[in-house]
């Protein structure tokens, strides 16, 4: 692992640690004041649900997966997203409402484990760390999902998630949203000079524009309360993350030129 | 109430979307090069565009006919072959008048279906273009069985969630019932999570039926039947956690 | 013919022509940023020693990030119509302008991100970034990306208020979104691939794995760029996309609308067979008319 690099322990530290945090922080909160003014704690739960999902992603991509990036980012959405809504719906059975979150966790890395062994075992992929990244990149999309549809819905009761986020349809703009912004970053930094904190850069980036369109929408179920906090919030965190990825662009590119013709010969070193 | 029934349509429905996945043929990017047979996307999108077309057409007819199984996983295999059909004719027509090339496989020497001669037609340093006639007619079962498919799992839960006292309620103004949107969110799910593990064994391309990749079928099969088991598990459970609806 | 089946037809030729323009500008916008299988050679250029003055476009394919876009647009548009009613036409239109218009902006910056992303992962050949590339491709991307977004998202709302699909605005949003990548995949970029990119190679051959990285850089006059091929493709690309869209949505519908029940299966059916007859057609005449590229006693 190069110097300077985060290790994926401490990612999945800040992915996990962070998301749940930030998502019963938007619980806690907007059940006590009766409002939804704190849903924005759930978007930034889940931009750095997509932080660490992205080096996951990022992590698996380069050993070679022969359809493509986007492949990986679709397939632990889809198993995601389906983990999130029995997680909930098994919350509110038992009264548990508060453990809904965790234990769409767990049914997530169940599901990713299914995944990358039968990836692994039955498909042949040859790829060492399969069963482990696609649990981790499964758990890391279930974050996503449930902490961009709490920014909607203003709560993880399953009743509201049904009302607010599954009947209009936000629940697929949230898998196709949240996905991108996951598996975007390796994609759009592949290359033999890809770096980590490039990339993780633009991963951040990407999960602040996931979140506004998580606050376009909750503008439509919770009206200004919701949407004006993570709009601003999530402008903010884009500019400041999208300005560091071009620092960190014109630091390794081979030149940024304003204008130019090919270079000759000579001049490519 | 756990339906084992659905939960077996749902077994049964990714198994197809997977299996559906090798017929249909893929070039990807070389294919746009014209240096492939096939048509020029990704094994996993082109399946899913034409089999979540089918399963709009699914969707149609659930709602048209009032729940009726045989007319909806019908309407759905018919939508997704019109669909590729069209797409792939059209493709073809890029191919011949566009890139100005003749529709050729350079796997097979001979076309199993018309008895057309292939390598002769192949330019050099490339692998075959277009679409030709088995490639075509693989696509269409292909996206016959992916549509079918698709219209199995979104059948299954559909039947499963209108069930749950309050879901074929709308909410607000927006005009789609609780079911109907659950539905075919899980059956996207689902559609993609067997796409991808079908693409997976295929790793790359293939150009249908006739090429010698498609033997990998009944590995993806396998896969397939235990992602689907899990996933459709899932999304059934949740039936069984409602017993009082919303 | 009852007036509601003229209603329908007339809500579906709308939706047919929405969804011709969407295929067209869809074509010419994943030429313009180079987008999914073409932007394998582009890739590959700079690795070959071919440095270029193209985009590079990688939001991982059109079958995927035209979801991306429709999804965007269409829980835009919903949010606008929350607070201004669906009730008037003016509004709706409104309100699906306003979701194309985010989704562009939000397209656009995908678009740098992957263009500054990918050449600079290419350092160490060499590939400069050129930013008044950015600065005009940019923009042209993103107005034919409004116009497919605002094609699809008008479409769906047709079709919805038309009831001819149960699903949710922005589920269907998605699935046409995903089916328009798909076709504009398979039929356009084959014409910027084979046609576009090696120009410079004989017309009526698929292009030689050797040749592979070499694409045209030197345009006819001055460097090649991308809004030159969008050009380019728009004599026959764009166009030819705009009519699969246009087929795939129309028939699809249709076949529901002129009939009804298990006679939409037979009518899907007997449209299929139509096609795979007018594909022998087409193989054949283009086997008499080209003819073979070698011999038969070379073997």
């Amino acid at each position: 692992m190069a110097e300077g690099e985060r290790s994926p322990r401490q990612l999945l530290a800040i992915g996990v640690v962070g998301g749940l945090v930030g998502i019963y922080l938007a619980y806690f909160l907007n059940n006590m004041t009766g409002t939804a003014w704190f849903s924005f704690f759930a978007g930034l739960g889940a931009v750095l649900a997509v932080f660490w999902g992205a080096d996951a992603v990022r992590r698996v991509a380069s050993y070679g997966l022969g359809t493509g990036v986007p492949s990986i980012g679709m397939l632990s959405i889809g198993a995601g997203q389906v983990a999130v809504l029995l997680g909930l719906a098994v919350a509110k059975n038992y009264n548990i409402e508060v453990a809904g979150p965790i234990i769409a966790l767990v049914l997530a890395a169940i599901i990713g484990i299914v995944n990358g062994v039968m990836a692994r075992r039955v498909i042949k992929m040859n790829i060492a760390i399969m069963e482990m990244s696609m649990t981790v990149i499964a758990m890391a999309a279930s974050l996503i999902i449930l902490g961009f549809s709490t920014a909607i819905a203003g709560s993880f009761a399953f009743d509201s998630i049904m009302s607010y986020v599954v009947a209009p349809g936000f629940i697929i703009a949230v898998f196709i949203v949240g996905g991108m912004a996951m598996l975007h970053p390796f994609n759009a930094c592949l290359g033999p000079d890809e770096r980590q904190k490039r990339t993780l850069n633009l991963a951040l980036s990407t999960g602040f524009i996931a979140m506004l369109v998580a606050g376009i929408a909750s503008g439509a179920i919770n009206g200004v309360q919701a949407a004006v906090p993570t709009l601003i919030i999530a402008i903010f965190g884009w500019i400041i993350y999208y300005l560091r990825f071009f620092a960190d662009t014109k630091q390794d590119a081979a030149a940024l030129l304003s204008t130019g013709l090919l270079p000759k010969e000579e001049e490519v070193a | 109430m756990f339906s084992l029934l659905y939960w077996v349509w749902i077994i049964l429905g990714g198994i197809l979307i997977g299996a559906g996945v090798h017929f249909i043929p893929v070039g990807g990017a070389p294919a746009a090069m014209s240096q492939a047979t096939g048509v020029g996307t990704g094994t996993t999108m082109l399946a899913a565009a034409s089999g979540l077309t089918g399963l709009i057409g699914a969707g149609s007819a659930y709602a048209s006919s009032g729940g009726a199984f045989g007319y909806t996983i019908v309407m759905g295999g018919v939508s997704a072959a019109l669909m590729i059909s069209v797409l792939a004719f059209i493709a073809n027509v890029m191919y011949v008048y566009g890139a100005g090339v003749p529709l050729a496989s350079a796997k097979v020497k001979y076309d199993p279906i018309t008895k057309w001669r292939q390598d002769l037609y192949v330019s050099r340093g490339t692998e075959g273009h277009g679409t030709p006639m088995v490639s075509f007619i693989s696509g269409i079962i292909g996206a016959f069985l992916a549509g079918l498919g698709g219209a199995l799992v979104y059948f299954a839960l559909a039947a499963s969630y209108s069930a749950i006292p309050g879901f074929t309620a709308t909410f607000g103004g927006y005009p789609a019932p609780y079911y109907v949107s659950l539905a075919a969110a899980f059956a996207i799910g689902i559609f993609f999570l067997n796409c991808v593990m079908a693409s997976y064994n295929i790793g790359g391309t293939i150009e249908g039926f006739h090429d010698p990749k498609f033997r990998r079928l009944p590995k993806s099969i396998a896969a397939s039947l235990v992602v689907s088991a899990v996933g459709g598990l899932f999304a059934l459970l949740i039936v069984v956690m409602l017993p009082g609806g919303l | 013919m009852d007036p509601q089946m003229m209603v329908e037809l007339g809500a579906l030729t709308l939706v047919g022509a929405a969804a011709l323009i969407a295929g067209v500008a869809e074509d010419l916008e994943s030429d313009v940023g180079s987008q999914s299988n073409p932007n394998s050679q582009v890739q590959l250029a700079p690795q070959m020693g071919y440095l270029h003055r193209l985009y590079n476009k990688a939001i991982s394919g059109e079958p995927a990030s035209y979801p991306f876009y429709a999804a965007i647009g269409a829980s835009t548009a919903l949010a606008v119509l929350s607070i201004t009613g669906s009730s008037s036409l003016i509004g709706v239109f409104f309100a699906l302008v306003a979701g194309a218009f985010v989704t562009s902006l939000i397209h656009g910056v995908y678009a740098t991100t992957s263009y500054m992303g990918r050449l600079a992962s290419q350092s160490r050949f060499g590939q400069p970034i050129y930013l008044d590339v950015l600065r005009t491709h940019t923009p042209v991307l993103m107005a034919h990306g409004f116009v497919a977004n605002f094609s699809v998202l008008l479409l769906t709302w047709v079709i919805i208020a038309q009831h001819f699909s149960p699903f949710p605005f922005v589920v269907l949003a998605f699935i046409w979104g995903i089916a328009l990548g798909g076709v504009g995949s398979a039929v356009g970029d084959v014409h910027l691939g084979t046609d576009r990119y090696y120009q410079d190679r004989p017309y009526g051959s698929g292009v030689n794995a050797a040749h592979s990285g070499s694409v045209v850089r030197k345009a006819e006059s001055g460097l090649r760029n991308s809004i030159d091929c969008a050009w380019f493709c728009s004599k026959f690309g764009g166009p030819l996309t705009g009519l699969g869209f246009g087929l795939v949505v129309y028939l699809h519908f249709w076949k529901e609308v002129v009939v009804t029940g298990w006679w939409s299966a037979l009518a899907g059916v007997i449209i299929v067979v139509i096609f795979i007859i007018m594909n022998t057609y087409l193989e054949r005449y283009s086997r008499q008319r080209y003819g073979t590229y070698k011999e038969e006693a070379e073997e």
